[in-house]
Parts: structure tokens; C-alpha cells; sequence
């Protein structure tokens, strides 16, 4: 069975989105590792996650596709961006959140802002789907990528630690 | 001191079909008195992303010069993007900031660099390869048309009046995006 970062890598190439911004989470660096292998990708680091909605929206402007990777920390210092910027202007966005203070979190200071994840994005109208198991994450980040498309709107794909682990200290 | 209006016409009758990505407040309203077209993108709002969207455009047409234009209000909130635009360095990327040292559209308030902060040097420190700092038209026209024909990435913080601009861009996001993809050719969705 393929590996789920690989299932989401080769979902991405069959969306064209050629472009990855990222903030780095222990999540993200898993889609990360398998993007490096692939010359298709073209991989920029953020210093700032929301830097990144404003260069995915660059790079849309000129006609070409771009994800961000962020944890869920960086969802929190994005809002405005999402909602003043991405939304208003219609920006395809496909964002993948490594779920931290949720399932097996051992850190306290993750906790309120894993719990509010969820409501922030609904409070903001992004559709967000989440991938507890490797044999649904073909389908669900299929069909992430085009609703974001077909939407043109920030589309989030949350990645739980059921599927991509915990840290345990 | 630099004229903001004045400077900005002075871009506005260089370009040709060249985006131009213009932060809210003054930056965009002087843009769009300038003489508004397609490939002008209007930020109504997401202070301090101007630079990202910008170097956004770049890293995906290497091939033209991108211009961003920005206030120092707005960039010393997203002064991070400094750092991320130097990983990158793209050598058609100029980043302009009008310094008029003040939030001048909520009543003038201070910015840090009515105190001790130089943006120039912040960029410089920041890793962009060619940084300049220019306190009259000449010196700005100057800077600018050797960043207009040479490869960057170009930073220029341009000391400005504060004089509040009447020019009011077209509001809609949509309408902006729609016109500006396709004045870069791009097909809709």
C-alpha cells in the first residue's frame, strides 16, 4: 500500500498545484519529505504562516497553483488573512494542518488553540476535511482539491495524529 | 521629501504590461490615480501582505519584473516576509515602500520608524541583495529605473509626504482578480 504522503503528494500533482509554502510541523514534514523527491514541486519555507496565503494568492494571480502546509498554531495567525484577503478575493487554497492538541497531546499549551481549529475554520466558511486513515486519504484530499477549485476558497485538510502520530514527550 | 503621487507616476509611465501589487491605503490609492489598469492588484484590506502576494507573482513569472508597492505601516507588520522574499531572492521582484513614517489613514500616528527603525537596512540585514534609501524625487527615479532594468530582487524605502491620496480603485476583490488573471493571460477557472 502506498504511503499516505505519497498518496497526498501524487493528489497534488494531478491538481497541477505545483507550489508548496509551509511553516514546519511534524505533520507537514511527512508530505514534505515526499515532495523533496519530486523536481515537480517547487517548495518555498514560510517565516510566517500567513505570509503564506498572500504568496498562494500570488501565485494564482499569474495563473499558477500553490498549497499551503502549516501547523495548527499557524491557523491562528492566518484568520485575518483567510478573511480579508484569500475569501473576499475568491483564492483557491488548499491547506494542510498537522492537528496538534487533540488526540494524544501532551502538551497543555496546544490544547485551546487544537480545540478551536475546528470552530475558526467553520466561523470563517472554510470547508475542512479530515484524515484519521491512510485508505481515505485518497479520496478525501481528491476531493479537497477540487472543491477548492471549484469553489475558489480556502479548502483545509486536517491531518489527525491517528494518522500521522503523536509526539510523545 | 518625496511627493508620494508624483513618484508613483513616475512608475505608473515606465510599465508596460508589468503587475503591479499595491497594499491598502495610500500605496494603492495613489496607484490607481496613476492611471488604473488590468495589471494593477489592489489590496483592500490583509495589512502587510502586499511583499507575500507579490513575491508570490514572482516565484511563478520569473520572466517579468513584479512590482510591489507598500507603506512602512503595513510592511512592519509582515517585516517576517523580509526574510522569507531573501530565501527566495527573485531577481524580477521591486519592493517599494513609501516611508511617510506615520499611520497616516487613522490619524497619523506614529510608526517605528518615526523612531530609530530604517527599513532599508532592515531589509538589507534581512538578506535582499540590493537595498536602497532615497529622500528626493531624483535620487528615487534614479533607484528605480536601475531596478526597473537591472536584476534584483530591488528594495527601495522612498521617504514620503504624508498627504492623504483621494484616489478610490474599484472595490469588488472579484472584479480586481478577474481583470488582473486576465491581463496576464491566464484562463478562467
Amino acid at each position: 500500500m502506498t504511503a499516505w504522503p505519497q498518496r497526498i503528494i501524487e493528489q497534488l500533482k494531478a491538481y497541477n498545484v505545483r507550489f508548496l509554502s509551509y511553516v514546519p510541523d511534524a505533520c507537514g514534514e511527512h508530505i514534505l519529505r515526499a515532495a523533496r523527491e519530486d523536481a515537480f514541486f517547487d517548495i518555498l519555507p514560510l517565516a510566517r504562516e500567513e505570509e503564506g496565503v498572500g504568496v498562494v494568492t500570488g501565485q494564482y494571480l499569474v495563473g499558477e497553483r500553490g498549497a499551503i502546509l502549516m501547523p495548527t498554531s499557524g491557523v491562528g495567525n492566518s484568520i485575518n488573512a483567510f478573511a480579508s484577503l484569500a475569501i473576499p478575493y475568491h483564492i483557491p487554497m488548499p491547506v494542510f494542518i498537522g492537528w496538534r492538541g487533540a488526540l494524544g497531546e501532551f502538551n497543555a499549551t496546544q490544547v485551546p488553540m487544537g480545540q478551536a481549529l475546528v470552530p475558526i475554520l467553520e466561523s470563517l466558511n472554510i470547508p475542512h476535511f479530515i484524515l484519521s486513515r491512510p485508505e481515505e486519504v485518497e479520496v478525501r484530499v481528491n476531493g479537497a482539491l477540487k472543491l477548492a477549485f471549484a469553489l475558489e476558497q480556502p479548502v483545509a485538510v486536517l491531518i489527525s495524529t491517528e494518522l500521522a502520530g503523536w509526539k510523545e514527550k | 521629501m518625496i511627493n508620494s503621487l508624483e513618484a508613483t507616476r513616475f512608475i505608473a509611465a515606465h510599465v508596460t504590461d508589468e503587475p503591479i501589487v499595491a497594499s491598502l491605503g495610500n500605496a494603492k490609492y495613489n496607484l490607481f490615480l496613476s492611471g488604473d489598469r488590468p495589471q494593477n492588484f489592489y489590496l483592500w484590506n490583509a495589512m502587510g501582505l502586499a511583499i507575500s502576494v507579490g513575491l508570490g507573482v514572482a516565484m511563478a513569472r520569473p520572466q517579468q519584473k513584479v512590482i510591489v508597492l507598500d507603506g512602512d505601516g503595513a510592511l512592519l507588520m509582515n517585516l517576517n516576509a523580509l526574510a522569507t522574499t531573501a530565501v527566495r531572492s527573485p531577481k524580477n521582484l521591486i519592493h517599494v515602500v513609501w516611508d511617510n513614517r506615520q499611520h497616516e489613514l487613522t490619524g497619523g500616528q506614529p510608526t517605528a520608524t518615526a523612531f530609530r527603525t530604517n527599513l532599508a537596512e532592515v531589509a538589507r540585514g534581512a538578506g535582499i541583495e540590493h537595498c536602497e534609501s532615497v529622500e528626493t524625487q531624483d535620487a528615487f527615479e534614479q533607484a528605480f529605473l536601475q531596478a526597473f532594468h537591472q536584476p534584483g530582487p530591488w528594495f527601495i524605502s522612498a521617504l514620503t509626504n504624508s498627504t492623504r491620496s483621494p484616489g478610490r480603485p474599484p472595490k469588488s476583490p472579484t472584479y480586481l482578480k478577474h481583470r488582473f488573471r486576465e491581463s496576464m493571460g491566464v484562463a478562467p477557472e
